[in-house]
């Protein structure tokens, strides 16, 4: 990162861990063979990526295979959402979500609302949370597929998987979840936990882009029909050669994630806690999500009489992200924010500050500075300011 | 990928924002459309615009184009703001299209403002 920017938008991506990328690097050059090759350099791919099968399978408690990997989150959502749908369809044609998820989800749902499913779009309360008892009553007789994620990359929230989970083993109905948020920073077991499909990527936990995974529980009725088609690789689920770097990587990457999530976990709340220290007394501040119970490393913020994109502006040298979607004519503001019944106004002056490993205490302690000063700047050229 | 969204242009005005701000006894024109908000302010005496002051809700290059706006019609003329046009503001400060109705909203402020300018004027 240029010393002349202070990286705060560890949500969006993570660097490549440095033993991470030296591992691929040297793929790069050694181990470069096809792994469906039946070769001496290709079974050296192949034993690459059993490794890393291991590695990721061992961080999520997940039986032997289980995993299919993928180009990252968005394929995997798509896979899990339109294959598990698509297959179940003789079966019924109710699926269950969200307003707040990731739009790797919603727009694979408002696919299938375009193949003839019924969606069901379920709304958050304030803070962000599913209620479980008004999921349960959202499920119906011909319900097939729920997909709830589980920390929102917008504003931390971590919905209650468990007890969604087995609310849907009750109904026999496939329990899909975007885990890309929670992967690596909490701890997930796939013995205990009930869920049926769950989609990860790697950059987000700091392993390469490009590369992501979908688990798919190996039980009856959990299935997905492809969207890809040629090579045969991965049980034709998702044919297509494997690169084997790249499956390296967030293989380790997943290894590292295990050993240190417990101190990251510490580290990143005292970060958070720390930024919030510094901007909680901004007039009119609020946080988006739930401070109890979020996951630390994303504090999402919004004050009033704010435009998102000059606070943005104000606000460099941080990259941090915004609420609002600042290059359509009139700004759209978050629709994940306004599902939390934020006005307008507000949902569109947010911003998202997360936090990582890098992240010092000092560049928490210059970005709750800044933007104490970029808000006191903006509000004092606004309008409303004056009257 | 996109390039830097603000030329040094608008950087270097949104950053030195010296005309923001409010004038005691002015000319006022406000107008509120598109999610922006502008207020403009000036003093005129002898024909010439003494000072111009704004104030603005709105992405950077609407500042920009605010900031821009009273740097170069301040101690001029009254009569020039008439000549004032958005397309010019938008060029130098290299506007996306997209955004061409938010810096509209100045030229209806700014028209808004001549038109007071020139009834105070009359009384």
């Amino acid at each position: 990162m240029p010393e002349d920017m202070i990286y705060l938008d560890y949500a969006a991506s993570t660097p490549v861990d440095a033993e991470v990328a030296a591992l691929m690097h040297e793929c790069h050059t050694e181990s470069f063979a096809n792994p469906s090759s039946n070769h001496a350099a290709g079974l050296r791919s192949q034993a690459l990526i059993a490794t890393a099968e291991e590695q990721l399978a061992s961080l999520l408690n997940a039986g032997p295979r289980t995993l299919i990997w993928t180009s990252g989150a968005t394929e995997s959502d798509n896979l899990a959402i339109l294959g598990a749908a698509r297959y179940r369809a003789n079966r019924g044609k109710h699926v269950v979500t969200m307003r707040t998820e990731h739009k790797a989800v919603t727009d694979a749902f408002s696919q299938l609302e375009q193949e003839g499913f019924d969606v069901t779009w379920l709304m958050p309360d304030d803070k962000g949370r599913l209620d479980p008892a008004s999921f349960a009553d959202a499920l119906r007789a011909d319900t097939q597929l729920a997909s709830i994620m589980y920390v929102n990359n917008e504003t931390g929230v971590v919905q209650d998987i468990e007890a969604l989970g087995a609310i849907c083993r009750e109904h026999d109905v496939l329990m899909h979840v975007d885990a890309a948020q929670a992967v690596g920073k909490l701890p997930i077991d796939l013995q205990v936990l009930p869920v049926d499909l769950l989609s990860l990527t790697g950059h987000k936990f700091y392993g390469p882009k490009g590369i992501g995974a979908l688990y798919i529980a190996d039980r009856p009725g959990c299935h997905v029909e492809p969207l890809f088609f040629g090579g045969g690789q991965q049980r034709r689920l998702r044919p297509g050669t494997l690169p084997a770097d790249l499956i390296a990587g967030l293989g380790l990457a997943a290894d590292i994630a295990a050993a240190r999530m417990h101190d990251d976990h510490a580290v990143l709340t005292d970060l958070r806690d720390t930024l919030w220290h510094g901007i909680r007394d901004v007039d009119g501040i609020m946080i988006n999500g739930d401070w109890e119970t979020g996951f630390p490393g994303i504090l999402n913020v919004s004050v009033a009489g704010i435009d998102g994109e000059s606070l943005l502006l104000a606000l460099e040298p941080l990259c941090v992200a915004t609420g609002s979607a600042c290059n359509s004519q009139i700004q759209e503001p978050s629709y994940v924010l306004r599902a939390l019944g934020r006005s307008d106004d507000l949902a569109q002056s947010s911003i998202r500050f997360s936090v990582g490993r890098p992240t010092t205490l000092a560049e928490v302690e210059f970005a709750a500075q800044r933007y104490v000063d970029a808000v006191s700047r903006l509000r004092a050229l606004a309008p409303m300011a004056a009257a | 990928m996109s390039a830097d969204p603000y030329n040094a242009t608008v950087r270097e005005l949104f950053a030195n924002p010296r005309h923001g701000g409010d004038l005691a006894n002015a000319v006022v024109a406000e107008v509120a459309q598109q999610g922006v908000r502008l207020r403009l302010a000036a003093s005129e005496a002898g024909g010439r615009i003494e000072s111009l002051r704004f104030l603005a809700h709105g992405c950077p290059h609407v500042i920009a184009a605010c900031e821009q706006f009273c740097r170069t019609f301040e101690g001029g003329p009254t009569a020039a703001i008439d000549g004032f046009r958005a397309a010019d503001i938008m060029c130098d400060l290299s506007v996306p299209v997209e955004k061409t109705g938010r810096i509209l909203v100045l030229e209806d402020a700014v028209r808004l403002l001549g038109r007071e300018i020139s009834a105070a004027a009359a009384t």
